[in-house]
Formats: C-alpha cells, sequence, structure tokens
C-alpha cells in the first residue's frame, strides 16, 4: 500500500460541539513512530479515541486507511479481569470475523505466537493483574499483532515502567515500525520522543509537528506545556536539555 | 427427599431449578462480570406487573412478562449503547415504577391480590410443563449464546475502546445479552419470584468469581453451586414447609457471606490461577 497510513487534515475534534482538540494536520507513514507530546488534559487520549472512531470528527477530516490496534492505559477494573495473558491476545482474532464464528484452534496459536513475539511466550496462562506494568504493555501490544494492526496507538505505554521495561517496549516498538507498522505513542518524555521520526505537540490544538530536531525547541515546548518547563542546570546553548515538571495527576480528560 | 421426587410437582421443581442452574452458570458470570446484576434485578421486577396484567386480561402469562422485560432491556440497552455509565438510577426508577403499578393493578384494578406473593416471591412447588420449557429454551440459548458471543462479551468488557476497533458492534453484543438476562429473568420470576431472581442469577456467580479467576472455570462452578443451593433449598422448604424461593435466596446469600468471609479472612485463594 502506497500513501500515509492515517491522515488528519484541519481536524477538530469533541464531544459536543465544542472542539477539545482543533487544528490537527498530520500524517503517519509506513515504519514511521510519531511522539505525541503534551500536557495531561491536551488532547493526546482524545486524538487517539477519534481515531478508533469512539469520538466525532466536529470539522476538518481524519482518514484512517488501515486497522489501527490500541494499548490503552491500564484501568483498575482490567486488573482484576478473570483473564489469562493469552486471553487479552486473543481479542484480536475478533477483528473481521463475523460474530457467528469464535476464534477457534487457528488464532489461538497466533496468540501464543504473538505472545512470544513480545517475549511473554512462558507467561502466556498468567492471569492479565498479575503481569507487570511492562507485560501488560506487551501483552496489548500482542493483541494489536493478533489483529494484524497496521498502526498501534500507544497512550502513555511508558508510564511507571522501570528502566529495563522501558527500554525492552521501546525496542519492541522500533521492531514493529522496522516491518512497515506505523506506531503513534502518546508520551510525557521529550528526552525519548527526540529519538522517534516525528513529534506531534498538541495543547488542545496542534502546536506543532515535524521532525524532533526542527521541531522541539524551546518555544514549541514551551506553547505546548505551558510554565512547566525548565531547562536544567549545567546545559546551557545548543542542544540543552529541557525537562516537563512532573505532571499533576488529574489525567481524566473531561 | 427420595418420597419427594415420587411426586410431579417436586419433579417439576427439580427439573425447573436445575435448568435455570445452567442459565445461571452460563449467564449468571457474564452478568457479574459486566455489572448488569442491578439490571438484572430490574429486569425481573419489571415482569412484575406483565404478569399482573397477563393474568387479569387473561392472556398467556409469559406474553405479558416477556413484553415488559424486553421493553426494559431495550430501553436500558439503548441507553447503554449511547455510552452513558449511569444507568444505574434509570433502572432503580422503572423498577419501583413497575413494582408500583404492578401492586396498583392486581389490589385495585383486578382485585388479585392473592397471586401477588407467588409473583413477587415465586411458587417453585407450582411450576407447570410451560415454564419448565420455558427454563429449557433459556437454558439452551445462553449456553448457544454464550459459546457464539462469549469472546465478544469478554472483550467488550475488558476494553470498550479496543473492542470497536477490532470491529465488534458492541451495541449489538451486548443488546443480545441484555435481552437474554431479561429472558433468563423472566424464567426465574416463576421460580423464585421477581424480588428474588438474583438468588439464582447472581448471588451464586458473584460466590463463585471468588474462587476463579478463569471465565469457563467460573462459569462451570456457578452452575454447579446453583444446582446444589437450589436443590437443597428445595428439599430444606420441602421438609420445613418453607416457600421454596425464600429458601434458595437465603440459602445461596448464606454460601456468599461464608465464601466472602473465607476470602476476607485469607482462607480462600482463587483456583487456577499461578501464584
Amino acid at each position: 500500500m502506497s500513501g500515509p497510513l492515517l491522515r488528519a487534515e484541519g481536524a477538530a475534534i469533541g464531544y459536543g460541539a465544542a472542539p477539545v482538540l482543533s487544528d490537527v494536520t498530520f500524517a503517519l507513514e509506513p515504519g514511521e513512530r510519531i511522539g505525541v507530546l503534551g500536557p495531561n488534559g491536551g488532547g493526546k487520549t482524545t486524538l487517539f479515541r477519534a481515531l478508533l472512531g469512539e469520538l466525532p470528527v466536529l470539522r476538518g477530516r481524519v482518514e484512517v486507511a488501515v486497522r489501527c490496534g490500541t494499548v490503552p492505559q491500564t484501568e483498575r477494573s482490567r486488573l482484576d479481569f478473570p483473564v489469562s495473558a493469552l486471553d487479552v491476545a486473543l481479542m484480536g482474532a475478533i477483528a473481521g470475523r463475523p460474530w457467528w464464528r469464535r476464534p477457534g484452534r487457528a488464532e489461538r496459536a497466533a496468540a501464543r505466537d504473538a505472545l512470544a513475539r513480545v517475549g511473554l511466550g512462558a507467561l502466556a496462562d498468567r492471569s492479565f493483574g498479575e503481569l507487570s506494568g511492562g507485560q501488560r504493555q506487551r501483552v496489548l501490544v500482542a493483541r494489536a499483532l493478533v489483529q494484524d494492526a497496521r498502526v498501534l496507538l500507544l497512550d502513555e505505554p511508558f508510564t511507571g515502567l522501570d528502566a529495563a521495561s522501558e527500554r525492552r517496549l521501546e525496542a519492541l516498538l522500533d521492531e514493529l515500525a522496522a516491518e512497515g507498522r506505523g506506531v503513534l505513542v502518546a508520551t510525557h518524555d521529550v528526552e525519548q520522543a527526540r529519538r522517534w521520526d516525528r513529534v506531534l505537540c498538541l495543547n488542545r490544538r496542534q502546536v506543532a509537528f515535524g521532525s524532533p530536531a526542527a521541531t522541539l525547541t524551546r518555544d514549541v515546548l514551551t506553547a505546548t506545556y505551558g510554565g512547566a518547563i525548565v531547562t536544567l542546570p549545567g546545559e546551557a546553548g545548543a542542544g540543552a536539555a529541557l525537562a516537563i515538571l512532573p505532571a499533576h495527576h488529574c489525567d481524566h480528560e473531561p | 427427599m427420595l418420597e419427594a421426587l415420587d411426586l410431579p410437582f417436586m419433579q417439576r421443581a427439580l427439573a425447573e431449578v436445575l435448568l435455570l442452574a445452567v442459565a445461571a452458570g452460563a449467564l449468571g458470570t457474564w452478568i457479574v462480570l459486566r455489572g448488569l446484576a442491578f439490571y438484572a434485578h430490574g429486569v425481573a421486577a419489571a415482569a412484575f406487573p406483565g404478569l399482573v396484567l397477563a393474568d387479569g386480561l387473561g392472556f398467556p402469562a409469559l406474553l405479558g412478562a416477556l413484553g415488559v422485560a424486553l421493553l426494559f432491556a431495550l430501553g436500558v440497552g439503548r441507553l447503554a449503547a449511547r455510552g452513558r455509565d449511569g444507568h444505574d438510577a434509570l433502572t432503580a426508577l422503572a423498577l419501583v415504577a413497575a413494582l408500583a403499578a404492578g401492586v396498583v393493578l392486581a389490589s385495585d384494578v383486578f382485585a388479585s391480590g392473592v397471586a401477588v406473593e407467588s409473583l413477587l416471591f415465586g411458587s417453585l412447588l407450582a411450576v407447570g410443563p410451560g415454564e419448565v420449557r420455558l427454563a429449557a429454551l433459556v437454558a439452551l440459548l445462553a449456553v448457544a449464546a454464550g459459546w457464539l458471543l462469549g469472546p465478544r462479551w469478554l472483550a467488550v468488557g475488558f476494553d470498550a475502546g479496543a473492542a470497536r476497533a477490532l470491529g465488534v458492534r458492541a451495541g449489538a453484543a451486548d443488546l443480545a445479552l441484555l435481552a437474554l438476562v431479561a429472558l433468563a429473568a423472566v424464567a426465574a420470576v416463576s421460580a423464585v419470584g421477581a424480588l428474588l431472581a438474583s438468588a439464582l442469577l447472581v448471588v451464586p456467580a458473584a460466590t463463585t468469581r471468588l474462587l476463579t479467576d478463569r471465565v469457563r472455570p467460573w462459569q462451570l462452578a456457578t452452575g454447579a453451586l446453583a444446582a446444589v443451593e437450589g436443590v437443597a433449598g428445595l428439599w430444606l422448604a420441602f421438609e420445613l414447609d418453607a416457600p421454596p424461593g425464600a429458601t434458595i435466596a437465603v440459602l445461596a446469600g448464606g454460601v456468599f457471606a461464608l465464601a466472602a468471609l473465607a476470602r476476607a479472612s485469607g482462607r480462600l485463594r482463587p483456583l487456577g490461577g499461578a501464584a
């Protein structure tokens, strides 16, 4: 397939008449990793929900050419859901099946393969809620693989992970991008986003979109995060390390 | 107990309870997992005015109960499909309205006061062959629908946002679940009454939830527990000359309380899952 996997043009997204997020114009090409930056309530989750078709596009256009898989933040209710890692991965097999055909042997094998692919082959029968945060994220990636998603939407997947889990997940995302999938990652970590192909900065509207080097300037970050930005001491001039002050925990967007 | 089984009404009551236990195993787990316990209670209560109307106007009771219960299911289903979490308040309103309408209809319009108690609290020892057939149909439908749609109900409950991306039409799958629960509630009303239907449909599943951490074992355990509680309640009621619906409800509630206590004290752990 040629052309972008998904594309937004002047899109305004919202719940009622007033948009929560506006002026969104970007495209995700095959093999690209885009970091989505912005404060809590800035519109990252809103954008994802619109891409999944859960929220209406009020103005402009959002075109999703391929199947999207989602790796949401883990809610408490999911932790005591009576499912194994394999059950969760197998949920991806529902995609595109008519309701009277339940997933069978071949789909179970595919789900086991996907879990092995994300490094969880040995934990397939473990309860989802018993896994560590990083393992749960990888189970959800496996679900997207079973679904054969060409685009992965990850909502702050690195939040709460230790350094080793974070590296492991990041390497997995690199791998998936290398095989031509598009990866959209909401994150708070500006330094991490610098390693990716493009960044999309949101603060109730699109502040900037482009390559990290050209886009992540102090001005753009200030516009994205408001005042919650500091320059780390001892670093000056070009390449100065900018840090975002820890976000307050009020992550429920309206 | 065994002599009692020579009595045709005891045989029918036993068959009814065992068939409803199958429905409880197949559906009760989804009711608990998807947070539909209050809805199940409401839809059973909604069947009550339908039964009074049917009795008063002389049309088949099943038609009356099913009509009102399905209306209730559709109403709640539409609200749920619009993505509103808080349909509890409306369920409560509809429940109260249904009970009030049923009582007024029974006492003032049709003056059929005698039947009200058996409609509200069941008359397991008086179930007819038609009611047993309905319970068999419900058990069959619950098992078949659970087999086919279970993966979808699970995916939607686990993660509704992702389910949409998976191409699950959550509205349609969930409406089927709500309609099935309504049907099961109507079947349970004839056995344990409009106010005690939860004793069979919800309480056993809530009890075995404490012991299991996978859907399939949970369903099997629920069916088995509901069967044991139903049969034991029936026997106790027969021996003690107590109302069977209420006896089953008390028994189910007691077992749940014991299981919850044991779980809280750390003596009970879910079976099956890795420690």
